[in-house]
């Protein structure tokens, strides 16, 4: 594949790109020491414009005023001159691998939230309250809004100082600009709102400003929604009408379009498409703000691939595609094109743990690379071989801790044994690939199958690993990563038993495996309030049963993301399952032909009865540690991990020791964590095998 | 008896044979006449003494038979011709004749040998015969001069035993100076000599030529093609009369030894072609007739003796399939390893510009690439103008900002299109940069080289080319090109000085061999136990004589080389030359999957390339095999680059990930 559209340079203003292919402004959360581009920041981008990318724009929501609250999610702050210097060191280290970056500026208006920090009064043009962040606020006053549009000049100055190739003016997400924009929330009667030119007002001012201190030849952009999906909002022909109006101005060097506003939930879950999203949902929207603007267009939202990205661009579509999550996943991915290795890119696969960390206020990680934004601490996206003594590893288990066990081990050049007990490689992840909308998730464990290939390692399915399978093989090391099983014996009263025909109740993997036919009524129980149980009551109703999850904790699904949580909602009040918040399983017992549970109310200690004729308990996993224990007192580390080496990215002080074998474990086999834990435990133990 | 019968014998055969050669003659200036300049027939004992028997030497065997077998005959022949032609019966001539008849014995002997049980590439029928005859001649000759020095008279002097042996000796003067003449094997001595003499390419026998000094040859690699006249009646060769008469003397020369046939990639693939085959269907076309007669194999699926030829006939299809014209990847292979100097690239290119330039029937893939070139200067049919796409992010002076002129003009070929040779591109300009070149590309200015478009008989499109590349050129100042294309190395460098353009052209492994000799370029030591193997390039080492650099890269690099049996200028072709690639020609397997043996047998983990086809044609083998980088790759991969400055901190910060 040529992906000559996708090489094609381009020029925007004065600005030559060196592809297609855009990161675009996303919040990173690691900006520190007061919103500062330090270390971590930089080697996140710089690995990217190593990796090919040709234009990053970085700093999602960067605040220009000091109150735009810049703590919550680390975000870079563009209201001081002390970033001007760090943008040099981020410049450089852009450059020097031939990219090109740019940052997002903002004024968030009511978008934030005012609980901490400077406590700031947040603004916006009209006070009404913001949904997502339960953000209050006040009614912006015209000196405040010059104050903010001159902070903004000021903040592409700086931009420009710092020596970075352009600025994005955020006006999107529902961010101050677009506050003034939407009817939705401005509802103002003066100079700044009601008419189609006084909402523009704000934006066109903020724009004069911006080019007024910066000049003619540096990039300035505007990132804007293509539809906010409300009926009070902006419509796609509104937004049309918008990206006109500014591009006729001739002061808008790009435009990059997103699909949906975010000012609620469901919204927010359209902007960052998940798993369940079709490839480039809101292309269509894009497109029609291209059809009326002269500048090039930048959209992404679910571009992950490059086939894709060349067959969007070979269309016309758009003139630059972001593949944002796709290089979050993979900083890698131009290069690897380029180097003709394309099978080796690690896809995104959209499960969404990036973004839904940041939209905790957690710095962005990947679920499955964890070097992601920890280049700065030695973590590499790709390994080098060692250039000591070769090793015969052995990993036991096939999730996602053993398979990256085994795929650094043999990167480093060793001679690696891969056991799994099941027929393929994947464990848990297979499983949660059965569910409805979550099938992508296999990408994952497809990712890893290619790169064990490639990389020769001797994978053993179906085979059930005990302590003599293990020394047989005579390893030097041995990483244990064989998980664990359903927790469902904590609690006697629900009446688990090993024997399938006597126990009252069964796991979500053995609905979700395919072990237990879905019944007719069931019931969920869910004490984890994570993916695993809303994906396997989304898996029962999808087979036709009538479901109802329970949780003890405030409601089924609480713990997962912001932008994830919407889309099982969606699958789930659509199917009819009841889900039902503060109720803990006491007791089933059987009655007939039907199971009775007996739940308490946490909060009132009443009782209440559900009759069903299925139970399903999803209750975390217990670690599986009997082989471990079994190879522990053998081994001549007793199976102990250094942590302060494990911790300072540093070798295990035992490679360095001799006798018998070295044992460590990773992943759930020592105690349940997730995905990219057991990721990450893999990577930063083997990397100096 | 023998004295009367032997001169009349003699003078007999030399009479018929006279004749036979005034025909033979006649036959050769069918072709297309370029005035007859007898006195070099002088040029002739030197060009084969030197030239043609250090090409013969490489089997060293067939070197030494045939040098006591032909001197002995030339000696035996001559003498005789004194002694008993002419009568002088001298015992010193007539020990030198006895001499001569046991040296010519001798390697007769080995002659036979060889043809009891010959190996394939040899064609049987006359050839067969030919070994007993030297045996009769010799044999005869020797008997029949004893009596001279005083031996066995009486045995000579009459009766069946004189008459046999007056038999050996009509057999042997028949096959030696009547077949000479007339079209026996012994041809090739005949035509061999007016061929050396008459040679179309005689800088291949000038031993002061500038290439010789760094090339394994004697005298000049003479590898451009000919220019064809555009204005001519017709274009190319149709039928064998429109060949030039020394081609069609060349071709009457093959002594069918196969060599040609032993090392032709296409066939050693089944493709439909055998050079040596080829050859005398030249000759069969020439003298008329059917290849009925041929004793030799023939094209791979193609049947002997269906077809049909003669001087004035056209060649495709009667004589030869167009596939077998489209399936030399013209990699001179052939050429290279022909005793007798016989240019077989000529001829296919020759018949091609007739298909293409004539017909218009060039295969497929090959007529897109054509139609592509005249639209867009490039055979892939791209925008010229994203020639440089590749390096957006690079900032590669243009040659256009520098006026004052710049030591290297990078001519970057159309492997500037393709992702992977933008790697090699990439690779090279890195190592530009890290030896301090002032170098500079043309960017959309330039075009395509026209090697194609030559080799698959496009002469129109070529031109063109060359002229517009000469006149864009002769704009700019620069010292040199360099290239990591020997394509366009090959073109730009021996075949547009035709048409006006000089330029001292280097390929890139010769330049990169420049840097590392004037100590500009520095690398790591290489990671032990990785070998590697190295993959001639045609066009840049049968065709231009460098075999040197390659290595000598490969050398500073520090890396373990392992040689394939074929290398150097016996190196196999990748199969992409030639417009062989477009093509397509099919066959039983593929030439580069053959190649890909060849390295494989060397147990290297990489071959290393020079060129954007042999890359191309190599990758396109299937995985799992060793892997295939250019050398630019290798050598920018080793590069120590002077440590970066150390960014400066502006704060510290420590390594915890959980944000305040």
């Amino acid at each position: 594949m040529a992906h000559e559209a996708l090489f094609k340079p381009i020029q925007i203003g004065k600005l030559t790109i060196r592809n297609r292919v855009v990161s675009t402004a996303h919040a990173e959360v690691y900006a520190t020491d007061g919103g500062m581009t330090t270390d971590r920041y930089v080697k996140y981008y710089e690995e990217k414009s190593k990796g090919g990318c040709g234009l990053c724009i970085c700093g999602g929501s960067s605040p220009v005023s000091i109150d735009s609250p810049q703590q919550w999610w680390s975000s870079v702050n563009v209201s001081t001159d002390r970033i001007i210097p760090h943008f040099q060191n981020l410049a450089d280290a852009v450059h020097k691998h031939g990219g090109k970056i740019m940052i997002q500026i903002t004024h968030m208006g009511r978008r934030s939230r005012w609980d901490g920090h400077n406590w700031s009064t947040l603004v916006s043009p009209s006070g009404l309250r913001e949904p997502v962040h339960r953000a209050t606020c006040k009614t912006i006053e015209e000196e405040e809004i010059w104050r903010i549009i001159s902070d903004f000049a000021q903040g592409a100055r700086r931009v420009k100082e710092g020596g970075l190739d352009g600025c994005e003016l955020s006006a999107v997400h529902q961010h101050l600009i677009d506050q003034f924009w939407s009817p939705r929330v401005n509802k103002r009667t003066d100079q700044w709102g009601g008419s189609f030119e006084n909402r523009m007002r704000f934006g066109m001012e903020v724009l004069k400003a911006v080019r007024a201190e910066v000049g003619d030849d540096f990039c300035v952009g505007m990132r804007i929604c293509g539809d906010e999906f409300h009926p009070d909002g902006l419509s796609h022909d509104d937004m049309k009408q918008i990206a006109a109006y500014y591009d006729a101005t001739g002061m808008v060097d790009f435009f990059g379009v997103i699909g949906s506003g975010c000012d609620t939930h469901d919204t927010l879950a359209n902007v960052i498409p998940n798993m369940s999203y079709p490839p480039e949902p809101f292309l269509h929207l894009a497109a029609g703000i291209k059809e009326v603007v002269s500048v090039p267009v930048i959209h992404a939202q679910n571009i992950k691939d490059p086939t894709q990205a060349e067959r969007i661009l070979e269309g016309g579509y758009v003139d630059l595609v972001g593949m944002t999550r796709a290089h979050i996943a993979d900083p890698h991915i131009i290069a690897k094109i380029k180097d003709g290795q394309t099978d080796q890119i690690r896809q995104c696969v959209g499960a969404n743990y990036c973004i839904d960390r940041q939209y905790q206020g957690l710095d962005v990680l990947c679920i499955q690379n964890a070097a992601t934004s920890r280049e700065y601490m030695g973590l590499p996206h790709i390994i080098e071989k060692s250039s000591g003594p070769k090793r015969r590893v052995v990993v036991v288990g096939g999730g996602p801790g053993g398979m990256e066990a085994a795929r650094v081990s043999a990167e480093r050049g060793h001679d690696v044994t891969l056991i799994e007990a099941e027929p393929q490689l994947g464990g848990q992840i297979t499983l949660a690939a059965r569910a409805p909308q979550r099938d992508q998730i296999a990408g994952i464990t497809r990712w890893y199958e290619m790169e064990l290939a490639r990389l020769g390692v001797d994978v053993q399915l179906e085979t059930r690993a005990d302590d003599s399978v293990v020394r047989d093989l005579q390893p030097d090391l041995v990483v244990l990563a064989n998980g664990g099983h359903p927790f469902l014996e904590q609690v006697p009263e629900w009446g688990y038993s090993d024997n399938s025909d006597e126990s009252l109740v069964v796991s979500s993997w053995d609905i979700l495996g395919g072990k237990v036919e879905p019944g007719k009524n069931v019931l969920v129980y869910d004490t984890m309030c994570e993916f695993s149980g809303m994906s396997t009551a989304d898996y029962l109703a999808s087979k036709g049963a009538t479901v109802e999850i329970v949780t003890d904790d405030t409601k089924p699904g609480v713990a997962i993301g912001g932008t994830t949580f919407p889309t099982y909602y969606r699958s789930l009040y659509q199917q009819s399952v009841v889900m039902t918040g503060d109720l803990g399983l006491h007791k089933v017992y059987r009655e007939g032909d039907k199971l009775v549970a007996l739940f308490e109310n946490e909060y009132t200690g009443e009782h209440e009865e559900r009759v069903v004729d299925q139970v399903v308990i999803e209750n975390g996993v217990r670690p599986d540690e009997s082989l471990y224990y079994a190879l522990k007192s053998r081994s001549r580390n007793h199976g102990q991990v250094d942590l302060e080496a494990l911790y300072a990215i540093a070798p295990q002080p035992t490679l360095a020791e001799s006798g018998d074998f070295a044992l460590f474990r990773i992943g759930d086999c020592v105690a349940q964590r997730n995905t990219h834990a057991a990721i990450y435990d893999a990577l930063r133990l083997c990397m100096h095998f | 008896m023998l004295q009367t019968l032997l001169p009349i014998l003699i003078f007999a055969a030399l009479a018929v044979g006279a004749a036979g050669a005034v025909r033979r003659i006649r036959l050769w200036r069918q072709g297309r006449r370029t005035p007859m300049r007898w006195h070099r027939l002088v040029l002739m004992p030197k060009r084969y003494l030197n030239d043609l028997h250090h090409v013969v030497a490489r089997d060293k065997a067939i070197a030494h038979t045939h040098v006591a077998t032909a001197g002995g005959f030339v000696a035996a022949m001559a003498l005789a011709l004194v002694v008993h032609g002419f009568g002088w019966h001298n015992p010193i001539l007539g020990g030198l004749l006895l001499a001569a008849s046991l040296c010519m014995f001798i390697g007769a002997l080995a002659v036979n040998r060889r043809r009891i049980d010959p190996p394939a590439k040899l064609s049987k029928g006359p050839w067969q015969r030919l070994s007993k005859s030297l045996l009769a001649y010799s044999v005869g000759m020797f008997l029949v001069s004893l009596p001279l020095v005083g031996v066995a008279p009486t045995l000579l002097g009459g009766g069946v035993l004189a008459l046999i042996l007056l038999a050996l000796v009509a057999w042997g003067l028949a096959e030696m100076l009547i077949g000479m003449g007339w079209g026996g094997p012994m041809k090739h001595a005949f035509a061999g000599s007016f061929h050396l003499a008459f040679h179309r390419r005689p800088e291949r026998f000038d031993d002061q030529h500038r290439d010789v000094a760094h090339d394994v040859h004697r005298g000049s690699r003479s590898t451009a093609l000919f220019p064809l006249d555009l204005t001519a009646k017709t274009l190319g060769v149709e039928k064998p009369a429109d060949f030039q008469w020394e081609q069609l003397l060349g071709f009457d020369a093959c002594v069918q030894c196969g060599r040609c046939q032993s090392v032709c990639p296409a066939y050693a693939a089944g493709q439909p072609l055998n050079p040596k085959k080829l050859i005398q269907d030249m000759v069969v076309g020439m003298a008329g007739g059917s290849d009925a007669r041929y004793a030799g194999s023939g094209y791979p699926g193609i049947e002997v003796g269906k077809h049909h030829g003669g001087p004035s006939d056209a060649i495709v299809p009667q004589l030869v399939e167009a596939q077998t014209l489209w399936a030399c990847t013209t990699c001179r292979a052939c050429v290279e390893e022909c005793p007798m100097m016989i240019e077989h690239v000529d001829a296919i290119v020759d018949m091609r510009r007739f298909i293409t330039l004539e017909r218009g029937e060039t295969p497929e893939k090959g007529a897109a690439a054509i139609d592509n070139l005249i639209a867009t200067d490039n055979p892939g049919g791209l925008d010229n103008a994203s020639r440089l796409d590749w390096a957006a992010d690079l900032d590669i002076p243009r040659i256009q900002q520098r006026p004052e002129g710049v030591d290297v003009l990078l001519w970057l070929g159309d492997g500037a299109f393709d992702m992977r040779n933008q790697r090699t591109l990439r690779a090279l300009v890195k190592i530009l940069r890290a030896g301090g070149v002032d170098f500079a590309v043309l960017g959309d200015e330039e075009r395509d080289s026209g090697d194609v478009a030559r080799r698959l008989g496009d002469e129109a499109t070529f031109q063109r080319l060359a002229e517009r590349n000469i006149a864009t050129l002769s704009r700019y100042r620069f010292q040199r090109i360099v290239t990591a294309d020997p394509h366009s190395f090959h073109v730009l460098g021996r075949e547009y000085g035709a048409f006006g353009g000089d330029y001292v052209v280097k390929h890139h492994s010769t330049f990169i061999a420049e840097l590392f000799d004037a100590g500009r370029l520095s690398v790591k030591a290489a990671e032990p136990g990785e070998t590697v193997t190295y993959h001639d390039p045609c066009y840049l080492g049968r065709y231009n004589g460098e075999f040197a650099a390659p290595r000598q890269v490969l050398a500073a690099l520090g890396v373990e080389v392992a040689e394939m049996e074929r290398s150097g200028y016996r190196s196999r072709c990748c199969g992409g030359g030639g417009g062989a690639a477009l093509s397509d020609v099919p066959g039983k397997a593929r030439i580069p999957d053959m190649r890909m043996e060849d390295v494989r047998e060397t147990g290297a983990t990489t071959v290393a390339v020079a060129c954007p086809q042999c890359t191309a044609m190599l990758e396109g083998v299937v995985e799992p095999r060793p892997q295939v980088k250019d050398l630019a790759e290798l050598v920018a991969a080793a590069l120590v680059e002077p440590s970066a400055a150390p960014t400066a901190r502006t704060s510290t910060e420590a390594p915890e990930e959980v944000p305040a």
